[in-house]
């Protein structure tokens, strides 16, 4: 995955989709440039670690939630933003990963929290793969313009797991939901998990899974992902197999969602048939829109802006949050649509002109 | 075998109530390559609207006069101020469309509570028809009647009309319609109110049998997108026959095998897509 087409930054990334430019390499030995492009993603994660010694708890559960959507969103936009794939089933993974780690908690009793983790990653590569094959013959060739059908089949798909989660009442407690999941249990002596120190917990795994993310859309691999969303018969004619691409991107942003449904399972303590759904796919496309699909942390903005909208509404105005989704939807794609994270990209450039980047 | 004519019956004039709330969306997905996904809300709203006309005056027509004239409103609204402006960015519609179903969803939470209605069936069309030892509900009758009748009446304006040779060729080529002196912008604008004002009357038709509560939209659009996609876009045709293999299967699958009922119409749907994603019969939209 180490190539040297690896643009220097982090926070700061590649501002557009379109027009791939030459990749600047990072500058060996200057360290300074590097430490620069670096430190904001150094000092979020600082205020992050400092966080629950400033705010009350319910802020600090805020933020988990937040921040397992941000996963959530960044999963979604590899196959979204970088490759241009619209998938409409991408909550199916967020779901299944939720589900299979509460099945393997409450109808296996395994409680050990990496034992799930893995085996959730696992089954949802599977679920991925298996889907993955009928969806992309629908999908077709160059088809960033023409995903209509592609869409209505990940569509589907997902409601159909909805029906699948209901129906099957004795392995996921029906349309009321499984509930009763426990906070993980690490297997390591002297650690307990509890609401505040699953906080920790999360910030950690969005760490590794962002970097991960970063390393894996600014590898070879993402470039390419990249050359398919622009102009998918060229990639062709240039010798890629752009299906597999297409596949194995479908497994690993399937993968990552899987991750972050198990966190929001042990989060919440209950999975319901829904979290498969149209809806939770819509709302995850709304925080990849809002954020903006072109940059990098665009889905973590994205995520901290509709989480928190919907904690705020859930506080002044109780059963209006479906209206206020369809509102912030409605204000993201008509008025905001290169989202709220070039918007702040560019503010970025203005204020440290050649500073960064 | 008076169970399997029932049951024919049932799934036929089912079939004709998934043809009615299907055609709407048919006719502007297949024909405009515009996607609504706020159409199974569009329906539910139309019985809202219907039914508290009904409950107020009593009187059925203007209940379905007030139905379609305004869902075809709001269908107009959502038309001329988002999805105009959105042409060919499908996914962009998408969440847009399915983000306003469930604001709709939540307005009717919020005028008219989260109780199910049911539709009154109309005086004129309650009891049953006996037929020897069968007895069958009149209004099944009268719904695969009024199916029926929209069928002819769209396939009519489809073939023979001058409305309907302009989105037959607007659906081949828009620019040569356009130079043609032909102004596609209110020809399509007026289709998409036609389109939504049909889902708003065959909510409040569908009301007597489906019932109505706010968060059915959900099912109701997934339906939609099955019978579209089995039949097969651009034809007013497709829809019927999608309708048809829906209803019958879904109707059938319940009778005789209904531990497996929930799948047998998505496993349909899913096969479809792959082989043949245009529909059974039909032209792929694009």
């Amino acid at each position: 995955m180490a190539t040297p087409m690896r643009p220097a930054g982090f926070l700061v990334g590649r501002l557009t989709r379109k027009a791939v430019a030459a990749p600047v390499p990072a500058e060996r030995g200057g360290a300074t440039a590097l430490l620069k492009a670096w430190l904001p993603a150094i000092v979020i994660l600082a205020l992050l670690l400092a966080l629950p010694g400033i705010v009350p708890s319910y802020i600090q559960s805020l933020v988990t939630k937040m921040m397992i959507f941000a996963l959530f969103g960044v999963s979604m936009n590899i196959l979204w933003g970088y490759g241009g794939i619209p998938t409409f089933g991408h909550a199916a993974y967020f779901g299944f990963g939720g589900y299979v780690c509460g099945i393997l908690i409450i109808q296996a009793g395994i409680s050990n929290f990496w034992v799930n983790l893995l085996l959730v990653i696992v089954f949802t590569a599977l679920l991925g793969a298996g889907l993955g094959i009928p969806a992309f013959r629908v999908y077709g060739v160059g088809a960033s313009d023409n995903p209509i059908y592609f869409l209505l089949v990940t569509l589907a798909f997902g409601e159909l797991l909805v029906r699948v989660a209901i129906s099957a009442r004795a392995l996921t407690g029906g349309s009321t939901g499984l509930a009763g999941i426990p906070y993980p249990d690490l297997g390591i002596p002297g650690i307990t998990i509890n609401s505040h120190s699953f906080y920790f917990l999360v910030l950690g795994i969005l760490t590794v899974c962002l970097i991960l993310v970063y390393r894996l859309v600014n590898s070879h691999y993402g470039y390419a992902l990249r050359g398919i969303h622009d102009n998918e018969r060229r990639m062709q004619a240039l010798g890629y197999n752009t299906w597999l691409y297409k596949y194995t991107s479908y497994i690993i942003a399937g993968a990552f969602g899987g991750v972050a449904g198990c966190l929001f399972a042990y989060f919440g303590g209950v999975m319901v048939p829904g979290n498969m759904g149209m809806a939770m796919t819509d709302i995850v496309f709304l925080i990849v829109i809002l954020g903006s699909a072109s940059v990098y942390f665009g889905p973590v903005i994205g995520a901290v802006a509709v989480v928190g909208i919907e904690y705020l509404a859930s506080v002044y105005v109780p059963d209006r949050w479906p209206l206020i989704m369809g509102t912030i939807i409605v204000i993201a794609i008509m008025v905001i649509p290169k989202g709220v994270g070039v918007l702040l990209l560019d503010l970025w450039r203005r204020v440290f002109r050649g500073s960064a980047a | 075998m008076s169970t399997f004519i029932i049951t024919t019956l049932n799934g036929v004039s089912y079939a004709f109530i998934l043809f009615l709330l299907a055609a709407g969306f048919s006719l502007t997905f297949g024909v405009m390559g515009v996607l609504n996904l706020a159409h199974g809300a569009l329906f539910v709203l139309g019985a809202y609207f219907g039914l508290a006309v009904v409950s107020q005056l009593d009187t059925l027509w203007l209940g379905i006069v007030v139905a379609a004239a305004g869902t075809g409103l709001v269908g107009l609204g959502i038309y001329y101020f988002f999805l105009r402006h959105l042409y060919g960015k499908i996914p962009e519609q998408a969440v847009l469309t399915i983000g306003l179903g469930y604001a709709f969803a939540n307005i009717i939470l919020w005028v008219w509570g989260p109780f199910a209605k049911m539709g009154m069936t109309p005086s004129a069309f309650t009891g049953v028809v006996r037929v020897g030892t069968l007895a069958f509900p009149i209004y099944r009758l009268v719904i695969i009647g009024i199916g029926l009748l929209v069928l002819v009446v769209l396939w009519w304006m489809q073939d023979r009309t001058r409305v309907g040779a302009i989105i037959r060729a607007g659906m081949d080529n828009k620019e040569m319609t356009r130079s043609l002196g032909i102004n596609y912008g209110v020809v399509s604008t007026l289709v998409f109110l036609f389109g939504a004002a049909l889902a708003g009357f065959a909510g409040i038709m569908g009301t007597p049998i489906l019932g109505a509560y706010p968060s059915m939209g959900d099912g109701l659009l997934l339906l939609t997108l099955m019978v579209v996609v089995v039949g097969g876009t651009g034809f007013i045709q497709g829809t019927m026959l999608g309708a048809l293999v829906i209803g019958l299967l879904d109707t059938f699958g319940k009778t005789y095998v209904p531990s497996v009922a929930l799948f047998t119409s998505y496993a349909i749907f899913v096969a479809v897509l792959l082989v043949r994603p245009s529909g059974l019969i039909g032209r792929k939209v694009f």
